[in-house]
């Protein structure tokens, strides 16, 4: 016994030796090609979630992005590309740590990543302060990060959905069905305020109402009192609650009978999210929501991302695969045009926001506030062969975010989303100018 | 009619709280361990579930084998790790603190990060019809369960002779010893049931709550306001715990929504203003 374990350990020591011989030798010969022959790699912070609640987010985000890179063989303008992953567990306070930590530390020349509203709001104003380029690619969609007011961040830019998008789209169609009076359903948190504001606002203006409002907090255990409480005499329900709360409802809501009386709309696809799917089995079917994304997209660049992405991953992307994806790509063709010369801010961001391809989610291009302006697909829940999957309904191609409005009809309502929190069933205070 | 489905509502998830709590209770009340890995105990046994049924299909097995593998994990816990720090409290949180953190990891690992619902067994996934309006009858099941539970754990603390032992444990664990009660197996024991129990309401659970990355947090919480309200150390304080706290969140959710986040708060710190150890507890 203690023989065996003495090989073990001497072997284990001279395995260490040799490797650590191997390390000294590898950063000089490095060293010494990277000084001569190429320019200084170009660091990149991603700052995802990759523990906690928004993991599958964070890893769908991350995958996404290596997707790009690594067709790019991570090398843009003679500049190899560095990724320096942290996870900041869905925490607001730990996001701001590592942010702290890639910048003064890692000396990082671009942030990207962001799930969670909280987490990009927390960076914003450190992101802003040093003046290095953010770039949120995996969702952190507070609204007032990308349009004029005290957030408004000029070194900020996002190829992920903003808050009210969707909202929008699904008011316009939810409208268009002939459902007049709905029932909403939100995470009592600022994404859900944005989320729900947007539709009110949307469908306010076309003639509907909001006859009742519920915020389950996000935690939310038991979603029996919000499913029962629900208004019977509602046209359709209409959702918004990310993470697990989504499965949650939607479990509760197919099994009180409802969803056979009731349509559902899911603003931004938190219940009918691809991992939920097998979950809801056929209850699940006939589910509407509204995204920038399906990988039932039948686009060649979609069905070659969603062949490699499977092959990666073992599953279906959500939507935060292919906004990484952009995100990535955005980034490589902005240092392309400006040669490689990302340390020059200003006009990185310049080239960033003037920017047009194609994509897995469609035609991309940004706005001068630097929020992408994609398409927005209305889905429902089918059986594809032995699957279940969101098939693209209905798609609307090129909208900003300010859609159906200008950016002055925009702004010259009075109240912000947060401030009509309990007042989205008034829709004359909604829709009340300045 | 809506207001017995509310009640039916409250009830059912009191009873779900009662078989988290009733675990920890019961360590605490035996060994004054404060538990903080119960939590885990439920994402472990809704985890295990969740693969039993996977693989056979079968609830009941279910509810079998996660108990059974997570009593083996609270044993192997108690044996070789707490027992070092006998009645040294900070240590011994300190070390179910880790363990949360063990769990949740080997947890992330084994079942990935995507939130999973139970589900439910094929006899139970119906509705029946109250006054007009649809209502699962799974619930329904878990009331009768949880009444059930509270029964045998009710006969088993009463009426047997390891009952006795273990109250006499709990009131005194040094005379136990010294009348020949074997203090220490009953320590693993009463680790095995607790963690047992929680399992046990992982899987029964699961298809209400469902299991995830941080549900382990979620619902050590809610076990520790049912216990805290209730008095540590007392079944009959899980239980009356449980159903409090079940119905005033339903009711708060309904007649307060916009301090939904507190609704289980607010009670508690109401009920410890006036008693502070807990409904049935003792100082």
């Amino acid at each position: 016994m203690v023989s065996s374990v003495a090989t073990i350990l001497g072997r284990s020591i001279s395995r260490r030796a040799t490797a650590s011989a191997l390390v000294c030798a590898v950063p000089l010969a490095m060293v010494s090609s990277v000084s001569f022959a190429q320019a200084p790699p170009l660091k990149i912070g991603v700052i995802l979630p990759l523990s906690g609640n928004f993991t599958p987010a964070g890893e769908d985000a991350l995958t996404g992005l290596r997707i790009y890179f690594d067709s790019i063989n991570n090398e843009v303008a003679g500049r190899k590309i560095q990724l320096i992953v942290e996870d900041e567990q869905g925490r607001p306070d730990v996001a701001l740590t590592k942010a702290r930590k890639l910048v003064e530390n890692d000396k990082v020349q671009i942030l990207t990543g962001f799930v969670s509203s909280a987490v990009a709001l927390a960076v914003n104003d450190y992101a802003r302060e040093k003046k290095i380029p953010m770039v949120i690619s995996a969702d952190g969609g507070a609204n007032e990060l990308t349009t004029p007011g005290p957030l408004a961040n000029p070194y900020l830019v996002r190829t992920s959905q903003n808050g009210r998008t969707p909202s929008a789209a699904a008011a316009e169609y939810v409208f268009k069905q002939g459902w007049r009076k709905v029932a909403a359903l939100t995470s009592d948190y600022a994404g859900g305020f944005d989320t729900i504001g947007g539709f009110a606002q949307a469908f306010c203006k076309l003639g509907g109402t909001i006859v009742q409002e519920q915020y389950p907090p996000l935690n939310t255990n038991d979603f029996g009192p919000y499913v029962t409480g629900i208004k019977r005499d509602a046209d359709a329900v209409v959702t918004f609650l990310p993470g697990a709360g989504g499965l949650k409802f939607a479990k509760q809501f197919i099994e009180l009978g409802l969803k056979d009386k009731m349509p559902l709309m899911d603003i931004f696809g938190q219940i009918a999210y691809e991992p939920y799917l097998p979950q809801l089995a056929d209850g699940g079917l006939g589910i509407l929501s509204v995204l920038h994304y399906t990988p039932m997209i039948k686009t060649p660049e979609n069905e070659a991302f969603v062949k490699e992405y499977v092959a990666r991953a073992k599953r279906l992307p959500s939507d935060n695969g292919p906004d990484a994806w952009v995100g990535a790509k955005a980034i490589a063709e902005a240092a392309k045009a400006v040669d490689g010369k990302v340390e020059d801010t200003d006009k990185f961001l310049a080239a960033f926001r003037t920017l047009k391809f194609d994509s897995p989610k469609g035609p991309i291009s940004f706005d001068k506030f630097g929020q992408v302006i994609h398409s927005m697909y209305i889905r429902k829940v089918e059986k594809v062969g032995n699957d279940y999957a969101n098939v693209p309904v209905q798609a609307i191609n090129n909208i900003d975010q300010f859609w159906p409005f200008s950016l002055e009809e925009f702004e010259s309502y009075k109240y912000r989303y947060a401030d009509l929190k309990g007042s989205m069933t008034d829709c004359k205070k909604v829709l009340e100018k300045k | 009619m809506i207001w017995v489905i509310h009640t039916l509502n409250g009830v059912s998830f009191g009873m779900l709280l009662f078989l988290l709590a009733a675990g920890l209770s019961l360590i605490y009340g035996l060994m004054k361990i404060l538990n903080l890995t119960h939590g885990s105990y439920y994402l472990v046994g809704a985890y295990i579930g969740s693969t039993v049924i996977a693989t056979t299909g079968s609830f009941v097995l279910a509810l079998i084998v996660a108990p059974l593998v997570v009593a083996v994990l609270g044993m192997v816990m108690e044996r070789f790790f707490l027992r070092r720090f006998h009645l040294d409290e900070l240590p011994q949180t300190l070390l179910t603190f880790g363990f949360l953190f063990i769990f949740a990891d080997l947890s992330l690992w084994i079942w990935g990060g995507d939130p999973i619902m139970l589900p439910k067994p094929a006899l139970f996934s119906r509705s029946i019809d109250i006054g007009g309006l649809g209502y699962p009858t799974y619930r329904l099941m878990l009331i009768a369960v949880g009444l059930l539970v509270a029964l045998i754990l009710w006969w088993f603390q009463e009426r047997t002779r390891l009952g006795a032992m273990l109250r006499a444990g709990v009131d005194d664990a040094e005379i136990a010893r010294a009348m020949g009660i074997d203090v220490s197996l009953l320590f693993t024991l009463v680790f095995a049931v607790g963690a047992m129990l929680a399992a046990f309401g992982g899987v029964l659970g699961g298809p209400i709550i469902g299991a995830g990355p941080g549900t382990d947090f979620d619902v050590m919480l809610l076990a520790f306001v049912v216990v805290i309200i209730g008095g540590l150390g007392s079944l009959r304080g899980a239980l009356v715990g449980g159903l409090l706290v079940g119905l005033l969140d339903n009711f708060g959710k309904i007649f307060f929504p916009e301090f939904a986040l507190f609704t289980i708060f607010v009670p508690m710190a109401i009920i410890l203003s006036f008693r502070p150890t807990g409904l049935f507890g003792r100082a």
